[in-house]
């Protein structure tokens, strides 16, 4: 194991945020089973008690399970110089073991611990706690996961040793090498730039519609993760080369690099973001129907959609100057 | 107006030493009238008070309210009657400063500042115009003949100046539910008649009085509609 502060940051922080969800996990099996807020009963009061506390507890925490995804790949950056024939996170990740499972399983909870704090967001809004099973039920389905991710990560972090010989991000996202990450890299412009502004004015004719009437709440969420899906393989496969201003680079962690001025951080961030946002609206489209919810989700929705909808234009603003500005010309 | 259901309250519980201080409490207080919770010191007037009053959560049971100020809660929600036990602290807090006025045993005036300040300080947490709440706490204070003291520091009361004071700070959020917890026990006769004359006032004007005493002057009272005797937290006594 390597003593970098990141390494020890982020298994400090994936052990304490794991204990916390188990522990909430086992709360939120007695919820599912025996909540009742009609009843007065000592245990009762009692789970409600302790749902307060645990759901506070636990919004802190997948807050820093979402932040933990941009230390990971920022520690993994920073150690790229540890290892012989790295030049970027690319590198890093692919020296040990399980670099690239844990950083898909990152994505994955951190999308869900979003979901979740959208959820919980909601329910503290209402006075009767309208959300606590579902909110609990996606807990427990975030808990093994998480688990696995703790247990990936750090297969991957002690494993991590210096010097060892590794691959180049050239070697695992250039044209022609095997592998879904470096097909997707390869996909032509000609096919990208359709599917990126189709699958954008998509998104925004959704949004538009949903902002202006509150209906299609599913389709502006399903679109805008389709949309940010597709900008991602769009901003490996084709606006990263504009940034790199070569015709053959698709690295995904280069960007994050002094020299093209960290462009990935806001990049990366926006894309996020506006997943998590878009997300959020769909996963409180099924409730909107609950009395004590009915005046507060559609303010809530309304903010989420426009949060995808800005974080979508502020990427489209950096590719599209980058692209309209770069020397390179496709 | 305020219905509860077996309400237990157990201090330490899960402890080696607890002590339940309200055991199974199912009552009735109706709105508009004064109500006097009697009993000894020990039987459990000051912890029922503090429950209904949303300062401390039961151990068991649910308290309901009935008749609140409108926008308490999120616009469309049906909350009449609202169970109280189980809302999370953002809803207490605000139910809390709309709906009751508390008169402490002790007045708790907040020394070293004047008046008008501690009548006003209920209120800074809304963020009310600050010339609308002091016009508020002055004619309140005025009502209570209290208009020359406004600008005095607090330390220099005397105890049924302080008491006046204390009731003027009570009724600043003009709640419609008035709780006292043995507002009598530092005055002598003259002030406490005087007090129960007040009571009366606020009475005639359809304000819900809730008084834990066992000063005779209170709870014989004839403006006390309701007396519920209460011993070993339990009420002996009810209609």
């Amino acid at each position: 194991m390597i003593q970098h502060p990141g390494v020890l940051a982020l298994l400090l922080a994936s052990g304490l945020v794991t204990l916390l969800v188990v522990a909430a996990a086992g709360l939120g099996w007695q919820i599912l089973r025996h909540w009742d807020q009609h009843s007065g009963t000592e245990s009762q009061l009692a789970l409600e008690r302790r749902t307060y506390l645990v759901s506070a507890l636990l919004s802190l925490a997948l807050g820093v399970q979402v932040l933990s995804l941009f230390l990971f790949i920022f520690t993994a950056d920073g150690l790229h110089s540890q290892f012989v024939g790295a030049m970027c996170a690319a590198g890093s990740l692919a020296a040990a073991p399980y670099g690239y499972t844990t950083l898909l399983l990152k994505v994955g909870t951190c999308l869900l611990a979003g979901a979740w704090i959208v959820l919980h967001r909601a329910d503290i809004r209402a006075y009767d706690c309208p959300l606590i099973r579902p909110k609990f039920g996606l807990l427990l389905g975030l808990a093994p996961l998480v688990l696995a991710e703790t247990w990936f990560q750090t297969r991957y972090l002690t494993g991590l040793r210096a010097d060892v010989m590794t691959s180049c991000c050239g070697s695992l996202f250039g044209q022609g090498r095997e592998g879904i990450a470096a097909e997707l890299a390869g996909l032509p412009p000609a096919l990208m730039h359709p599917l990126f502004w189709g699958s954008l004015l998509a998104f925004a004719v959704a949004g538009g519609w949903f902002l202006r009437t509150r209906r299609g709440a599913l389709a502006f969420s399903l679109l805008g993760l389709a949309f940010f899906v597709i900008a991602l393989v769009a901003l490996v496969s084709v606006f990263d080369l504009y940034i790199y201003e070569l015709p053959t680079h698709h690295c995904p962690f280069c960007l994050l690099h002094r020299e093209h001025g960290f462009v990935g951080y806001p990049l990366y961030a926006t894309l996020l973001g506006g997943a998590l946002t878009a997300l959020g609206v769909g996963v409180l489209s099924p409730f909107r129907g609950r009395t004590s919810l009915a005046s507060v989700l559609p303010a809530m929705q309304a903010k989420l959609a426009w949060t995808a909808l800005g974080c979508a234009a502020v990427f489209t603003l950096i590719v599209g100057i980058w692209a309209l500005v770069s020397p390179l010309r496709l | 107006m305020i219905e509860l259901a077996q309400v237990v309250k157990t201090y330490s519980a899960g402890l080696a030493t607890p002590y339940t201080a309200v055991a199974g409490v199912t009552l009735d207080i109706p709105g508009g009238q004064l109500t006097v919770l009697k009993g000894p010191s020990g039987s459990g007037k000051t912890t029922l008070l503090s429950l209904i009053g949303c300062m401390a959560r039961p151990t068991s049971g649910r308290i309901h309210l009935r008749g609140l100020p409108p926008g308490l809660l999120p616009q469309g929600a049906d909350a009449d009657p609202l169970e109280i036990t189980s809302l999370p602290e953002r809803f207490l807090t605000t139910i809390r400063r709309r709906t009751f006025g508390f008169i402490f045993q002790q007045f708790n005036l907040v020394r070293g500042i004047s008046v008008l300040e501690n009548v006003m300080l209920p209120t800074y947490p809304t963020g009310e115009d600050r010339e609308t709440v002091e016009a508020r706490a002055v004619t309140r204070l005025e009502a209570l003949g209290m208009a020359r003291h406004l600008k005095a520091p607090v330390d220099r009361l005397s105890g049924g100046e302080a008491q006046r004071v204390a009731i003027a700070r009570a009724l600043i959020n003009d709640p419609p539910v008035i709780i006292a917890d043995e507002p009598t026990a530092h005055l002598d006769s003259r002030l406490s008649a005087e007090f129960m004359e007040l009571m009366g006032q606020f009475k005639g004007a359809g304000r819900t009085l809730l008084i834990a005493s066992h000063d005779p002057i209170v709870h014989d009272s004839p403006l006390a509609d309701l007396v519920i005797v209460m011993r070993d937290g339990q009420v002996v006594t009810a209609p």
